[in-house]
């Protein structure tokens, strides 16, 4: 599936451009990392003084923070992302009536300044990742990896799922539509094999955000808002399944949830993480 | 119109939070406004009041108030927004979806309505994360804002799905603004309803307004406005508003009688107005003086 139209054509004063890193927080880093060298992650750095970990493959950086995390389930804690001024983006956020990230509730030392998103997770925003990282700063190169691991079949950052609460959609792209000029998918453009809720697409273009209100009649069913999973791109989902599955990742495979052309679900692990393959356009 | 729509504030009744609650909850009420000092001002603390809270099984119709927030510049605005986080803060905790804001009544208020609209949109911004909806209301000694018509105006121009309005029959009687003006609402975009009357006939300036409005409301079918009052709450269903009503009534002499003879007083209310509506095509009944 392509892009139709971009109608209108959203500006972007931040300058964003694209998602610099996604953070995870579990009490289980060891058995994260495990499921996360299965999916093509490789570890390639520690942090200095806190226990927290940098996994990366392809263009994708993912850090894995257990820094006084008391839950098992890896969650998704924070979205990094990339803009022109980082100082700016955070003072221009918190003028609109965004809320400013605790102190020290972060994972790096270097002060990347961030914001509330839902739930208890962060936004962060990044300027630093040319030729000098974040990374420098807080993080020691693990000795003899190689520190820019190889895409597995192109995978990349597609986009993040948030779970909000019923008829909480329209409050939820009201904050990402003033707050960071993201825009608003045409109904039933979807992608991938969950086409549920509503699609935003960054300013930049690079990813997507889609917002999902529980099911009707699922009123018994435990939800709450939070960012529920990471989407990865790639140009050939049956090839990324194949690739995956030689590693030992598990593929749902039953009902309206089976591996296509379009998209595919990884099964649940460590109590509650899933990875979504979709199909991609964007560039790895 | 069932019992289940309508709920009592905490300002009407005097004693303890936990006493509020109990009589609320005995008089058959699910719901019950809350206001900031009933949690501040708890003796034993701010978890001790949302305990309560949570234990009575009430639910929360909304919080109150945030005033003064719209208007004010450079440092009288951070403070306001702090005031404002504390209050949404608070507004979460006791697991209410609604916060009321009031009009400014500031004399440091600018009235620019860019100013105005923007600094609604803020509001509305801070309160997404915490799933709180505002409801913008205006006050009839507002600076700027004194008619719900105007509220309306900015809730339309800031364009916020989480903004909308509270109407308060009081401070339309009191400004005598024509109901005309209730065909222009999204009844979506009105996310609370209150409901008092009043026992004189004219409030002639804004210091008679605000010195009825805090010590002299009754319950709907008590006071000398219950025409108005009816053809208010027949407009406001006819027009598909299907949220909760609350009864705002600030009153010296409530805070002196028994709880349960002021909920029943309420329940009475309750009545009232739910045969009002039923009885659309009825003229409303005239009750003239305070009934006993």
């Amino acid at each position: 599936m392509t892009i139709g139209e971009r109608n209108p054509e959203p500006h972007n004063p931040l300058g964003m451009d694209g998602i610099e890193f996604i953070e995870y927080a579990t009490s289980q880093p060891q058995a994260f990392g495990a499921l996360l060298q299965k999916m093509g992650f490789a570890a390639v750095a520690r942090h200095r003084s806190r226990e927290v970990m940098l996994y990366r493959q392809g263009t994708m950086n993912l850090i894995v923070n257990s820094h006084g995390t008391p839950d098992a389930t890896p969650a998704v804690s924070a979205l990094a992302l990339r803009v022109r001024d980082a100082a700016y983006a955070h003072k221009h956020a918190l003028e609109l009536g965004a809320w400013d990230m605790p102190t020290r509730a972060a994972a790096m030392e270097l002060n990347i300044p961030g914001i509330h998103g839902v739930g208890d997770s962060l936004i962060y925003f990044v300027d630093r990742y040319g030729d000098f990282s974040i990374y420098d700063v807080d993080f020691v190169p693990l000795a003899g990896l190689d520190a820019h691991p190889p895409a597995l079949a192109g995978l990349h950052y597609f986009g993040v799922v948030q779970s909000i609460m019923s008829e909480r959609t329209r409050d939820w792209v009201d904050f990402y539509r003033h707050l960071f000029d993201f825009s608003v998918l045409p109904r039933g453009q979807y992608f991938g094999v969950l086409p549920k809720g509503t699609l935003l697409e960054s300013a930049c273009h690079k990813f997507y955000l889609q917002l999902v209100e529980p099911p009707e009649g699922a009123e018994d069913v435990h939800w709450e808002e939070g960012l529920a999973r990471i989407g990865l791109g790639a140009p050939d989902v049956p090839a990324a399944v194949r690739a995956l599955k030689e590693r030992g990742i598990v593929f749902i495979d039953h009902g309206a949830v089976q591996p296509s052309d379009k998209g595919a679900l990884t099964q649940f692990y460590l109590g509650g993480v899933t990875f979504e393959l979709v199909v991609s356009h964007l560039n790895a | 119109m069932n019992l289940e729509r309508f709920g009592m504030d905490t300002t009407t009744l005097a004693g303890p939070l936990e006493a509020k609650l109990r009589a609320v909850k005995a008089a058959g009420f699910t719901q019950i406004m809350l206001n900031s000092s009933d949690i501040v001002g708890h003796p034993e603390g701010e978890e001790a009041a949302l305990a309560a809270v949570r234990a009575s099984g009430l639910r929360a119709t909304g919080f109150q108030v945030l005033r003064d927030f719209e208007g004010l510049s450079g440092h009288l605005h951070a403070y306001k927004v702090d005031v404002a986080k504390a209050m949404l803060q608070m507004c979460n905790a006791l697991g209410s979806n609604i916060l009321l804001a009031c009009s400014s009544t500031s004399a440091h208020a600018s009235g620019e309505r860019e100013l105005l609209a923007r600094d609604l949109q803020k509001l509305a911004t801070l309160a997404v994360p915490l799933n709180i909806r505002i409801a913008f209301e205006a006050l009839s000694w507002g600076r700027y804002v004194s008619e719900f018509t105007q509220a309306w105006e900015l809730v339309q121009e800031a364009d916020r799905a989480n903004l909308g309005v509270c109407l308060d029959s009081y401070h339309i009687i009191a400004t005598r603004t024509e109901l005309d003006g209730l065909q222009e609402l999204d009844p979506h975009k009105v996310f609370l309803v209150q409901l008092s009357d009043f026992l004189w006939q004219e409030l002639r300036s804004p210091e008679d307004r605000i010195d009825t409005a805090r010590h002299y409301r009754v319950f709907p079918g008590e006071g000398v406005h219950s025409t108005e009052l009816g053809e208010l709450v027949r407009q406001i269903d006819e027009m598909g508003y299907r949220g909760d009503y609350s009864f705002e009534v600030f009153n010296d002499d409530y805070r002196n009688l028994p709880l349960p003879m002021v909920c029943e007083r309420a329940k009475r209310s309750v009545k009232w107005v739910s045969d009002l509506v039923s009885r659309r095509s009825l003229p409303p009944r005239r009750t003239g003086t305070l009934r006993t």
